[in-house]
C-alpha cells in the first residue's frame, strides 16, 4: 500500500482511503481540493500555485507542510524507489530528467513558505490537478516511508490497522481528518477471490458492500428482493478491441471500419455482459465532457462490412489473430467477436494468453486484433484519447493500436494547453470524431459497474472512478 | 536408520538443483514480462528499460541464474517485484496456514475414510458396504471446486452454521478441510477396503479367531495392522500434494495459504515468489516422502532400511 509503488485498482482503492493527495476525486468524478485547498495557475498555464491546509497532521502525529509535497514527489520520481509509475508528474519542468537519475536535475516544485507549493510545468498541461488525484501522488512523510508498503502513514480518512495477507485489510476512522472523520467506526475490506465466494458471504450477511459479478447481477435483477439492494452506475471503463494499424491488411482504414460494422456490439453486450454497459460511438464516455452524443456508433452492418472489404481489394475476406486474455470476461467476448467477424468474411483466429503475455504481445506490437479494458486513471476524456491514440504513447505507454494521425495528435496536444474548458470539450470531441473514423479500434463498450448494497447500509454511492468512494459518508443502522 | 536418512537427504540435493534449473527455463521461455506488470497498464519505454536494469533482467540467462543460487544458497530468496517484501517472509507467514487446513484436511480423511473401509470390508456386499461404494464413487467423482461450493451453499448460506469462507477459528477451518479432504476420504475408504480384504482372508485372522479374540481385536489390531502399508502410501502422497497447493481450495474459501500466494505470483510474473515458493514447495515434498517411506518401516517390522 505504498502509494509511490501503486499500479493496480485494489491498491489504488486502499491508498485512497489511508492518504490524501493535492486534490481528491468525489464519487461522481468532480476534482475537489484535497490537502491544498484552493490552486491557481498563471495566465501562461505553466505556473501553479497550491495553498495547502494548514494544522493538517499524518496518523503518526508529524505535520503536513510545503516540504511534503517535495520530499512526495522526489521519492515517485526517485530511481531508487523502483517504483514504475512516474508519468503523473512529468509535466512537471525537470520531472522526467529526475526520474532518469541525471545528476544534479532538479524539478520545477518549489516551496515559498510552508503552506504553498509552486509548481512549474515545461508546457502548460491545463488537467495537472486530476493527475494530482491519483494514488500514486499522495502526499507521505519521510519519516516511516521505507515502510510505507507494510504500514501505511498518511493524513487521509482511515487509519491503517492491520493487514492479513490474501484475507483481509482492517482500517479505522481518523478522528481528526480535516475534513470531518468517516461516520463509522471501522472499514474492512475483504480480499476474496472467487466470486461465488464473495456473493456467498454478501448472501450470509457477513459482507456489506459487493461488488456484483455480471451473471449473479443479471439474475439478482429478476429477483424483487435482491433488485432493491441494487445499485449501478456507469463506470469510467471502457472494453475495446484493439486493432494493430501496422499489419497488413489492417493498415487499410476501411478494413478497420468493416471489423467496426461486423461486430454486433449491443447483442454482444445482452449476451455476454448481462446488459452491464453502453454501445460506444469513440473513446470518449458519455458521462465525461467532451462526449458527443449525436454521432452514431457504427452499428451493426454486414453487407456494409463486406462491401468495405472488397472496396479494399479483399473481395474474400482476411485472415486475423485475435488475442484475448483468459480473465474475466474477454474469453466470451473473443468468442462473439470471432463469429461475428466470421460471417463478414473476416477469418479471426482466438489467441488465448494469461494477460500478463496479452499485455507483453500488444505493446510489442505482435499480433492484430486484443481485446482489451481500459480503466480510467482520472476522470477526463483525455484520459481516453491521449494514452490510448496519441502516437507519443505507442506501444507500452497504451496506444497499442500504434495509430498516428498528426491530425490528432494536433488537436490533443492543442486541449492539453487550453485552458477555458468549453473550448478543451470542444477539442476533445473533434478528436474523438476524427479518430472514429479512421477505426483503429473496433469500439465495443463503456462499462456499467454494479454493487450489492446491504439494507442497512446507508450513503454508500457507486463511484466512477475507482479511487472516488471513500466510505466517509457511510453509516450503518443494524 | 540415521545412515539412511542422511543419504536420502544429500540425494535429496541434486533432485532441488534440477527443480530450481527447471523452473529457471521454464519462466524464462515463458511468455510474459515481470517488468510490463510492474508498471501497470500505461509507462513509458525508458521506465521499463530502467527497472529491467536494476532487476539484472537484462543479464543473459547464465548470470541470471548464477545471481539467483548465490542468494539461495546464501539463505536470501529475494525480494518480491511487486510488494518488494522478502519472500521468505512471505513463505513463513502463509505456509503455517496451508500445513493447517492439509493437516486437517488428511486428519478428517484418514479417520473417516479408514472407519468407512474397515467396516465396509467386515461385510463385503452388504448394505454398509454399498453405501460406501456410493459415497466413493462421489467423493473420488465431484471436482474440489464444486464440492467447495456447494458445502457453502449448503452450510453457510443455507443453514448458516459456519461462515463461507476466510481464515479464523475452527469454524472457518470444518468447510475447507472437508472439501480438501473429500478425495482422500473416498480413496482411502477403498484402498482400507480391498487391503482389509486381502488380510481378513489370512491364516493368521483365523489363528486370531480361532484364540478366541474379540472381533474388533482381531479387525484392528491384527487385520488393520498389517493392511497399513498401501494406506500410508496414499496418504502420504495426498499429504503432499494438500501441502504444495491446495490452489483451489485456498481460493474458493479465500484461505490465506501458499497455493493461492504461488498464483497470484504466476499471474503477475513475480519470478522471485514463483521461484522461492517452487523451491521451498520442492523441499516439503521430499520430507514428506521421506517421512512415508520411514512409516513404512514402522508398520511393517520386515521393511528395513539401511
Amino acid at each position: 500500500m505504498d502509494p509511490a509503488l501503486s499500479t493496480d485498482v485494489p491498491t489504488g482503492r486502499a491508498v485512497a482511503y489511508i492518504f490524501d493527495g493535492l486534490t481528491r476525486f468525489t464519487p461522481d468524478a468532480k476534482v475537489v481540493p484535497g490537502l491544498a485547498k484552493s490552486w491557481e495557475v498563471s495566465a501562461d498555464g505553466l505556473t501553479y500555485t497550491f495553498h495547502l491546509r494548514s494544522g493538517v497532521k499524518f496518523h503518526d502525529g508529524q505535520p503536513f507542510g510545503a516540504k511534503n509535497v517535495i520530499y512526495t514527489f522526489q521519492r515517485v520520481l526517485d530511481p531508487k524507489t523502483k517504483g514504475g509509475r512516474g508519468w503523473p508528474l512529468y509535466p512537471i519542468k525537470g520531472a522526467e530528467d529526475y526520474a532518469a537519475g541525471k545528476a544534479g536535475a532538479t524539478m520545477g516544485v518549489t516551496a515559498s513558505n510552508d503552506s504553498t507549493v509552486v509548481i512549474t510545468l515545461k508546457e502548460p498541461f491545463s488537467i495537472f490537478p486530476k493527475l494530482l488525484a491519483m494514488p500514486v501522488t499522495s502526499m507521505v512523510a519521510p519519516n516511516g516511508a521505507d515502510n510505507l508498503g507494510q504500514k501505511p502513514v498518511g493524513t487521509g480518512p482511515w487509519k491503517f490497522v492491520e493487514w492479513k495477507h490474501d484475507d483481509y485489510i482492517r482500517f479505522a476512522k481518523n478522528p481528526d481528518y480535516f475534513d470531518g472523520p468517516p461516520k463509522t467506526d471501522s472499514l474492512m475490506a475483504r480480499i476474496i477471490p472467487e466470486m461465488s465466494t464473495a456473493t456467498a458471504e454478501f448472501e450470509a450477511g457477513n459482507v456489506d458492500v459487493l461488488s456484483v459479478p455480471d451473471e449473479t447481477g443479471k439474475s439478482w435483477q429478476a429477483d424483487p428482493d435482491k433488485n432493491k439492494l441494487l445499485q449501478s452506475a456507469p463506470a469510467l471503463r471502457f472494453w475495446y478491441v484493439a486493432i494493430n494499424t501496422t499489419r497488413g491488411p489492417l493498415k487499410d482504414a476501411r478494413v478497420r471500419q468493416a471489423l467496426n460494422y461486423a461486430v454486433d456490439v449491443n447483442t454482444i453486450l445482452s449476451a455476454v455482459m448481462a446488459g452491464r454497459g453502453s454501445a460506444a460511438n469513440g473513446v470518449i464516455p458519455p458521462t465525461l465532457p467532451g462526449y458527443d452524443g449525436s454521432r452514431k456508433g457504427y452499428g451493426h452492418d454486414v453487407a456494409k462490412a463486406k462491401q468495405l472489404l472488397a472496396a479494399a481489394g479483399f473481395p474474400t475476406g482476411i485472415d486475423v489473430e485475435l488475442w484475448a486474455a483468459t480473465t474475466d470476461q474477454s474469453p466470451r467476448l473473443s468468442q462473439a467477436i470471432q463469429a461475428n467477424l466470421a460471417e463478414a468474411g473476416i477469418r479471426a483466429k482466438i489467441v488465448q494468453r494469461e494477460a500478463s503475455s496479452v499485455r507483453e504481445a500488444a505493446r510489442k506490437g505482435a499480433a492484430d486484433l486484443y481485446v482489451k479494458e481500459w480503466w480510467a486513471d482520472y476522470p477526463d476524456a483525455e484520459n481516453f484519447l491521449f494514452p490510448l491514440l496519441h502516437s507519443k504513447n505507442k506501444g507500452p505507454g497504451g496506444n497499442v493500436s500504434f495509430y498516428s494521425n498528426p491530425k490528432f495528435d494536433a488537436l490533443v496536444d492543442q486541449a492539453h494547453r487550453e485552458q477555458d474548458e468549453s473550448k478543451r470539450n470542444s477539442l476533445y470531441s473533434q478528436a474523438d470524431a476524427l479518430q472514429f473514423n479512421d477505426a483503429p479500434m473496433v469500439y465495443l463498450f463503456f462499462y456499467k459497474d454494479m454493487y450489492a448494497v446491504q439494507p442497512w447500509i446507508h450513503g454508500f454511492n457507486v463511484p466512477a472512478v475507482f479511487n472516488g468512494q471513500r466510505w466517509t459518508d457511510v453509516t450503518i443502522s443494524k | 536408520m540415521l545412515a539412511f536418512i542422511l543419504r536420502r537427504l544429500l540425494l535429496a540435493i541434486p533432485t532441488l538443483f534440477g527443480v530450481l534449473v527447471v523452473v529457471f527455463l521454464l519462466l524464462y521461455v515463458a511468455p510474459g514480462d515481470p517488468v510490463q506488470e510492474m508498471v501497470g497498464e500505461r509507462a513509458d519505454p525508458e521506465t521499463i528499460a530502467r527497472l529491467r536494469k536494476e532487476l539484472h533482467l537484462d543479464e543473459p540467462l547464465l548470470k541470471q541464474f548464477t545471481l539467483y543460487t548465490g542468494g539461495v544458497l546464501r539463505g536470501d530468496f529475494g525480494n518480491s517485484y511487486i510488494t518488494q517484501r522478502p519472500i521468505i517472509r512471505d513463505i513463513r507467514e502463509r505456509f503455517p496456514k496451508t500445513l493447517l487446513l492439509a493437516g486437517s484436511a488428511m486428519l478428517l480423511a484418514s479417520v473417516l475414510g479408514i472407519t468407512l473401509g474397515v467396516l465396509s470390508a467386515r461385510a463385503p456386499g452388504g448394505w454398509f458396504d454399498r453405501l460406501g461404494l456410493g459415497i466413493a464413487y462421489l467423493g473420488i467423482s465431484f471436482p474440489v471446486y464444486w464440492v467447495g461450493l456447494i458445502l457453502i451453499l449448503i452450510f453457510a448460506v443455507m443453514l448458516r452454521w459456519l461462515p463461507p469462507s476466510g481464515y479464523g477459528g475452527i469454524k472457518y477451518l470444518i468447510l475447507p478441510a472437508f472439501a480438501l479432504g473429500s478425495r482422500s476420504i473416498a480413496f482411502l475408504a477403498r484402498v482400507t477396503r480391498s487391503a482389509m480384504l486381502d488380510v481378513l482372508g489370512g491364516d493368521f485372522v483365523r489363528t486370531a479367531r480361532a484364540k478366541g479374540l474379540k472381533e474388533r481385536v482381531v479387525v484392528v489390531r491384527h487385520a488393520l495392522r498389517n493392511a497399513l502399508i498401501p494406506i500410508i502410501t496414499v496418504l502420504g502422497l495426498d499429504f503432499g500434494y494438500y501441502l504444495t497447493g491446495s490452489i483451489l481450495t485456498e481460493t474458493i474459501f479465500s484461505w490465506p495459504g501458499l497455493g493461492r500466494y504461488v498464483v497470484n505470483a504466476i499471474t503477475r510474473r513475480d519470478l522471485p515468489a514463483i521461484q522461492g515458493s517452487v523451491l521451498f514447495l520442492s523441499v516439503i515434498f521430499v520430507l514428506v516422502n521421506l517421512i512415508t517411506d520411514l512409516a513404512y518401516a514402522k508398520a511393517d517390522p520386515r521393511v528395513a532400511y539401511s
